[in-house]
């Protein structure tokens, strides 16, 4: 370990380490824009500069690495002054419209002003005019006269996807961020290039102009969209502006996890919070033979219903005529809760999974099982198994399905004819399909975003998550569903 | 000076031929030092010349030479810096339409002791007749086997290659030469680490510039006690101090290291030009502190000129008249850093520019009483900041200018506010 101290408190880091990291380490955030802990240091925008106790020069803290006895000040007169300097040239020709930039909030550049800046800007030349939004490809805009030049997205996409679409071009004060003769971005990766833009140089034509960044509530969640469980943070915003109680989600952005995923998340994963939004099921729909639809909110009712319906299937001996239609996007905790149920407390042998059709990896993060919970499910005894085109179905009693899955393994008509050729069908999802005209009771159930629970992702950690952004009113998650169910039993959950 | 004639530019025109080089005694020491010296005993010889860098820096040859880690199979370079870019430096280009064989023999040299077998020849895309007489150079001694495999016989091999840049002041400072030899942007690179350790192709490599390379035959041909008693105890051999501006005679004079500015201007020069006095010099290149008429006395060497807060840089002499408005000094001057800023880093990428917008201002009559507290304020956010040297190669001369012309300066702006 290597002795040093930062602005006179003592501290011991192991050999290599950075001033920046070892300040961090004490809970003093020095300033950067080129500097971003997923590649080597840049050293090119100026903005780290600090004293170091010797030296005539102030120096790099994103690269400079600590030697033993060294003395560190963070925010000497001089360095003070010296980020001040950075401020003011970089504010120089920036355009100041912060009022209509979507990174407002959340710009190292806004943020840095107000509290290392706040001078008066004593530049009275005219501004370089660039070009401001240019598409960049994957609905992402650039804004050179916002950009610093911390050539962030270039690193990005030379280190990261190896894709290379961005480059700089020009020099001195003309130089500028641009994109490679015929090439746009088309990788997987673009929007990590939103969020390490530390100014508002890349924007997401998604989230473009919808909200403000500090009207957003922040959830960390595990993504489900593949078996990788990266880690994410579902930005969403609930009440004011919106109308009444209602919440909306705007966007997903990576949370750092080293073992994980790093810094980064894929597209896919990224724009996975539209299913989060459209066509969600809040209301419980029943239908009984020759009546009318019947739409309510009485989960004890229906639960207690679900109950009977179980009861009198097994109770009759018919325990094989009865099928529960599972998927990878359960949690451990609830796949436990059905194992508790279905397997070792009713015997059921008709268990069977339907998980999204496997994608394609892309070497990266995306895997191509495109079910979260894989390995959970296997580790819990199951062996996931599509149920047969043909036969399971259609001589059961009582079909319990979770999810819509089975959609992507058969055309929706035969799917919907299972549905009615079995005597009594439940199904338990999220969102609105084909399959809710077909099934006897619909329960609208809360997505993985909405849940507490934990994931077993493809390299076998199992990571537990909060609920990130609260459900839909009407809908359960299927963990506090299977609860009420098994209490109706008189199962023990354990 | 020792009797033996200063022998850096030979004259005559046919001076760059092999045969007239060989006349001159050249590819001897070469010759000697690969049969009869190791390289160790190279470097050695070269520290006690007190060969210093001519590129501006002034660091010494032998030492930097040192830092090249020796062990290990792996490829070492040599890149010899021939970009020539600073404003008022005219001497390589000499050196090399004249002499390029000195060059060469120097390369040989310098490759043996540090163990090197392929040095480059970084050249500005400006100099291309003189890239094509280097590689017809390097042809002809590849022919007589004083390049290519096994030179002299000796079992050393060394290849050469002429590199040309596209015109970017940027790839004379060393690391942004690399960048450009790998073919990509000009763009210095963040140190440490330093090139001796990851250079070329993250190789250990030696950058040294034409007029270093080109002393060291004589090193070797002299002796290294005759090249040190040349120029001053720490600072050996002599300079090519290139004269233009407002003189009688400008051009390039090759004189001992420590001769003295006024010597060179009035002595060799001619003096100032016919009706004028000297308002400044700028002594070594235009990234030097500019000097006044009182300061002429000062020798010229690295340490004086230090003392004297200037520096003898590429030793690029410009002359100053004084019928020039020291404005349209400062407008030239900042609106080539401007130019050539590489756009990497922020205080140099904005602050040359920002810097020559209010020179432009000034000069266009709108100038504004605290314009110059404003220049000095933005040099100084550029000086000892920026990721390479650039930013106190663009900042000196701005900050020499504004405080030792401050009055002309100021009466400039007041003359303009007058007529608004």
């Amino acid at each position: 370990m290597i002795s040093i101290q930062v602005d006179g408190r003592a501290l011991q880091v192991p050999p290599g380490t950075t001033v920046l990291k070892a300040a961090e380490q004490m809970g003093i955030v020095i300033p950067r824009f080129c500097y971003h802990p997923a590649f080597e240091p840049e050293g090119s925008c100026r903005m780290c500069l600090v004293e170091i106790e010797g030296l005539p020069k102030l120096d790099l803290a994103c690269s400079t690495v600590v030697r033993e006895g060294m003395k560190i000040w963070t925010s000497t007169p001089k360095v003070i002054e010296a980020r001040k300097d950075v401020l003011a040239f970089l504010l120089a020709d920036h355009p100041l419209d912060c009022p209509i930039c979507d990174k407002a909030g959340e710009c190292f550049l806004q943020d840095y002003y107000d509290k290392h800046g706040r001078y008066a800007s004593r530049f009275s030349e005219v501004k370089e005019k660039k070009r401001k939004k240019i598409p960049i490809g994957k609905g992402l805009l650039l804004d050179r006269e916002r950009c610093v030049l911390c050539t962030r997205c270039v690193r990005f996409l030379r280190r990261v996807t190896g894709t290379g679409e961005l480059g700089v071009f020009e020099r001195g004060v003309k130089a500028e961020i641009g994109i490679g003769e015929g090439m746009a971005i088309r990788n997987n990766y673009s929007g990590n290039l939103v969020d390490i833009c530390p100014v508002g140089a890349i924007t997401d034509g998604d989230f473009r102009f919808k909200t403000r960044a500090w009207f957003l509530e922040k959830g960390r969640t595990v993504c489900p969209r593949c078996s990788r469980g990266c880690n994410i943070v579902i930005h969403a915003v609930r009440g004011y502006p919106l109308p009444g109680r209602q919440r909306r989600i705007y966007r997903i952005v990576p949370a750092e996890n080293p073992e994980v995923n790093g810094y980064w998340i894929c597209d896919f994963g990224r724009y996975g919070y539209h299913d989060i939004e459209d066509n969600r099921l809040t209301t419980i729909v029943l239908r009984t033979d020759g009546r009318p639809e019947e739409k309510t909110s009485d989960w004890k009712d229906v639960i207690t219903g679900l109950a009977a319906d179980i009861k009198k299937t097994v109770e009759n001996g018919r325990s094989s005529r009865m099928a529960v239609v599972l998927n990878g996007y359960l949690t451990n905790e609830e796949l436990a809760a059905c194992r508790r149920i279905f397997v070792d407390t009713l015997g059921l042998r008709n268990i069977f999974f339907a998980d999204p059709k496997p994608g394609e990896a892309d070497g990266i993060l995306l895997t191509a099982d495109r079910a979260p919970n894989g390995r959970g499910a296997a580790a819990l005894g199951f062996s996931p198994t599509l149920p047969e085109p043909e036969s399971p179905p259609g001589s059961t009693d009582l079909l319990i399905v979770f999810g819509l899955h089975l959609l992507e393994h058969l055309p929706a008509e035969k799917a919907a004819a299972w549905f009615k050729q079995a005597g009594k069908t439940y199904l338990l999802a999220a969102t609105s399909s084909v399959l809710d005209r077909a099934a006897d009771v619909v329960l609208p159930t809360a997505l993985p975003a909405e849940k507490k629970g934990s994931y077993t992702n493809i390299a076998g950690l199992t990571q537990s998550f909060e609920c990130a952004v609260p459900a839909p009113r009407g809908s359960l998650p299927e963990a506090e569903i299977l609860a009420r169910l098994a209490a109706e039993l008189g199962v023990e959950l354990g | 000076m020792t009797g033996i004639p200063a022998t850096l530019i030979p004259t005559g025109e046919d001076s760059f031929r092999l045969e007239a080089y060989l006349g001159r005694g050249g590819y001897e020491a070469a010759r000697t030092v690969l049969l009869t010296k190791k390289p160790q005993e190279v470097m050695e010889e070269v520290k006690k010349a007190n060969l210093r860098g001519r590129g501006g820096a002034g660091f010494p040859a032998g030492s930097k030479w040192a830092f090249v880690p020796q062990a290990g199979d792996l490829p070492k370079y040599l890149c010899v810096n021939a970009d020539e870019g600073e404003p008022g430096t005219f001497k390589d280009r000499v050196i090399m339409t004249r002499d390029p064989h000195l060059l060469l023999e120097g390369i040989v040299l310098a490759s043996y002791a540090v163990g090197i077998h392929t040095a480059f020849i970084y050249i500005r895309a400006e100099y291309e007749s003189i890239a094509r007489r280097l590689e017809a150079a390097i042809d002809e001694a590849r022919e007589k086997g004083f390049l290519g495999a096994g030179i002299f016989g000796s079992g050393f091999d060394l290849e050469v290659l002429v590199h040309r840049g596209a015109g970017s002041y940027i790839c004379g400072e060393e690391t942004a030469l690399l960048e450009s030899i790998e073919g990509k942007r000009g763009w210095p690179r963040l140190k440490p680490p330093f090139p001796a350790s990851v250079g070329l192709f993250r190789r250990p490599t030696v950058i040294n510039n034409v007029e270093t390379i080109a002393n060291v035959p004589l090193i070797f041909r002299y002796g290294a006690e005759w090249f040190a008693g040349r120029g001053l105890p720490r600072d050996g051999g002599t300079r090519l101090f290139g004269v233009s501006g407002a003189v009688q005679k400008p051009g390039l004079y090759e004189l001992p290291v420590g001769t003295p500015l006024r010597t060179i201007i009035y002595d060799w020069a001619g003096g100032p030009a016919a009706g004028q006095g000297i308002k400044a010099v700028v002594p070594g290149g235009l990234s030097a502190p500019f000097l006044t008429p009182g300061e002429l006395d000062i020798p010229m060497d690295y340490e004086s000129l230090a003392r004297a807060r200037s520096m003898l840089g590429s030793a690029g002499i410009i002359v100053i008249g004084d019928r020039t408005p020291i404005i349209d000094i400062l407008r030239i001057v900042a609106r080539f850093y401007a130019h050539e800023s590489c756009g990497q880093c922020t205080p140099c990428r904005i602050g040359t520019t920002w810097i020559s917008k209010i020179a432009d201002r000034i000069g266009a009559g709108g100038g504004a009483p605290d314009d110059l507290d404003l220049i000095r304020h933005l040099a100084q956010g550029m000086k000892g900041k920026t990721l390479c040297p650039m930013g106190d190669a663009a900042a000196l001369p701005v900050l020499s200018i504004v405080e030792k012309f401050g009055k002309e300066l100021g009466e400039t702006i007041s003359r303009g506010a007058e007529r608004r």
